[in-house]
């Protein structure tokens, strides 16, 4: 199998703006062909994070190399590697989107016989080739952002970093836009930051979640939310007095709480939700304890998605990263 | 040095494609040019020694319209963000904008070039005195440029930048003017020294002494320092 050695790497980096401390001791890395995706909440530092990898801000303490340079003293060495998105599109709307690329091909070093070829690559993987003379100013939404892309991926870089690409995209932009990110992952390495966890589901191979400066976890989508199965919920729909339903239920290994709630309308069916353990096999437990005694309709186990995950990691953390 | 280009390329492509700097260059001529025949008509004499005088107070007010958006558009448009994060070194930002500037400044002055042509065919002006003006002239307005850059690094807000370097650059001017106060030697030499009026001066009546062009470098290279160090520390 192919070596793929760490491109990002971050070592214990902390960040503070005068005495507010933002970042906290972050250390994690991404390696080649592998696209992490970043998940917060607002202000959970995931834009400083990619921005002291871009080299836009130094960390205060702790390492950033990138592609095997220090972000501290190799800065401009390590820039030619990058491809960076902000959040903002940085675009010149006064330059026409040819002007505008050519200008960043020549800044990243890309030869001066090779920039018309490197422009066509980079029109055609972002779909800009309608546009291509116009000025920036004249863009759409979507447009803007893909030449945000576009100019990221000038001078094929070792590694992409990604403040919310697909924001105030409409859905078929979106699905372009992470065919080009999956892509490209393929054989670089990608750190996106985005709100939305689907996103980060169907394209990134790693997720870490940060809030308020800290690295709460950082694994496969599955693995976060393996690791949230003990919260797991089976709910069911039964016939069945409440009391000794809930009796019942709580008298089965692996039910640990429950939430009756009656049906609107005087309707004899009842709702029941059922906290359970990770244990396999509870739904059955379930199922057999009821369907003896009571009719029982409908029987779900729900699978945590990464929203769960999402949301029990922050609500976790203290609103005081300082204390944590 | 290829960035430093880029950087100078993409600046001026940006001038000829915003109103602001064919507006500039207008008001600076249509300034220039009147001073230029009021001038010439009410003395009669064929010299550009009050004419250089005149340009150069115009030039204080219009070099802030100019160097108040080399940065902080920058801030306003993300596209700091974009410049930080390429391979440029901060040296070869700043240097890249300001040559840009200066070559708006070298276009605006070749603009007033026009103004010889009939001071040599009606006159026999000193042509020693005119090419002195001149260089005093491009010395001044480029420190003028450095200073007004350096201003624009500072603030996101282009109409303060503007107002700072505006008041920084007549402040400079006006320095000279403190001589009269003052009983020390030491004050009065200091308040000389940094005058940009009293430098200009000597280059109007045709005197380009090496302290003049030497003051007007340092105050260059000072301001662009600063200004490189300036987002270097941001970093």
């Amino acid at each position: 199998m192919k070596p793929s050695p760490a491109v990002i790497v971050l070592e214990s980096v902390s960040k503070r703006y005068g005495s507010k401390r933002v970042i906290h001791d972050l250390s994690f890395t991404v390696e080649n062909g592998e696209i992490v995706g970043f998940l917060g909440p607002n202000g959970a530092g995931k834009t400083t994070t990619i921005r002291m990898i871009a080299g836009v801000t130094a960390a205060t303490s702790g390492r950033v190399t990138v592609a095997g340079y220090d972000m501290a003293t190799q800065n401009a060495d390590a820039a030619r590697q990058i491809g960076y998105l902000p959040e903002h599109p940085p675009l010149y709307d006064t330059l026409d989107v040819s002007a505008y690329l050519r200008f960043v091909a020549k800044v990243k070093g890309v030869p001066r016989t090779a920039i018309r070829t490197e422009l066509e690559r980079v029109t055609a993987a972002c779909r800009l080739e309608a546009v291509f003379r116009y000025e920036v100013y004249k863009l759409s939404r979507g447009y803007r952002q893909r030449l945000g892309l576009a100019q990221a991926l000038l001078g094929k870089p070792e590694v992409l970093l990604l403040d919310e690409p697909t924001a105030g995209l409409d859905p078929g932009q979106i699905q372009e836009t992470r065919e080009i990110i999956r892509s490209f992952g393929e054989d670089h390495a990608v750190l996106l930051s985005t709100h939305i966890l689907a996103e980060a589901t169907l394209i990134c191979r790693r997720v870490a979640i940060i809030n308020h400066g800290r690295l709460l976890a950082i694994d496969s989508p599955n693995g976060l939310q393996r690791v949230v199965e003990r919260t797991n919920r089976v709910t069911l729909q039964v016939t069945a007095p409440a009391q000794a339903l809930r009796e019942e239920l709580l008298s089965v290994q692996g039910v640990t709480a429950l939430e009756i709630r009656a049906s609107p309308g005087g309707h004899p069916v009842l709702s029941v939700e059922c906290q359970v353990d990770a244990r396999e096999g509870v739904e059955a437990a379930i199922a057999r304890a009821v369907a003896g005694r009571w009719e029982l309709h409908r029987l779900e186990r729900q699978q945590p998605t990464l929203e769960n995950v999402f949301i029990k990691y922050v609500k976790e953390t203290p609103v005081d990263g300082e204390t944590a | 040095m290829s960035g430093m280009l880029a950087v100078y390329q993409k600046e001026l492509s940006t001038y000829f494609r915003s109103p602001i700097a064919y507006f500039v260059v207008a008001v600076f001529l249509l300034g220039a040019g009147y001073f230029f025949l009021y001038n010439i008509f009410l003395t009669g004499d064929a010299t550009m020694a009050v004419t250089f005088q005149n340009m150069g107070v115009l030039l204080l007010t219009l070099i802030p319209v100019v160097s108040m958006r080399l940065f902080s558009a920058e801030y306003n448009a993300h596209t700091m963000e974009l410049l930080l994060a390429l391979p440029l070194k901060p040296w070869q930002i700043v240097l890249g904008k300001y040559f840009g500037a200066v070559t708006m400044l070298l276009l605006m002055t070749g603009g007033t070039l026009i103004d010889l042509v009939p001071l040599y065919l009606f006159g026999n002006p000193e042509t020693t005195t005119i090419v002195s003006g001149y260089v005093g002239f491009v010395l001044l307005g480029m420190a003028c440029l450095a200073v007004g850059q350096f201003f624009s690094a500072l603030t996101q807000n282009q109409i303060v930048a503007a107002l700072i370097t505006a008041a920084v650059l007549l402040g400079f001017w006006f320095i000279g003017h403190l001589q009269s106060f003052q009983t020390s030697y030491a004050l009065r030499s200091l308040f000389g020294y940094l005058s940009f009026a009293l430098h200009f001066a000597d280059f109007i009546q045709g005197l380009v002494r090496s302290e003049g062009v030497i003051f007007y470098l340092v105050v260059c290279a000072t301001a662009l320092t600063l200004n490189a160090s300036y987002l270097q520390w941001r970093r």
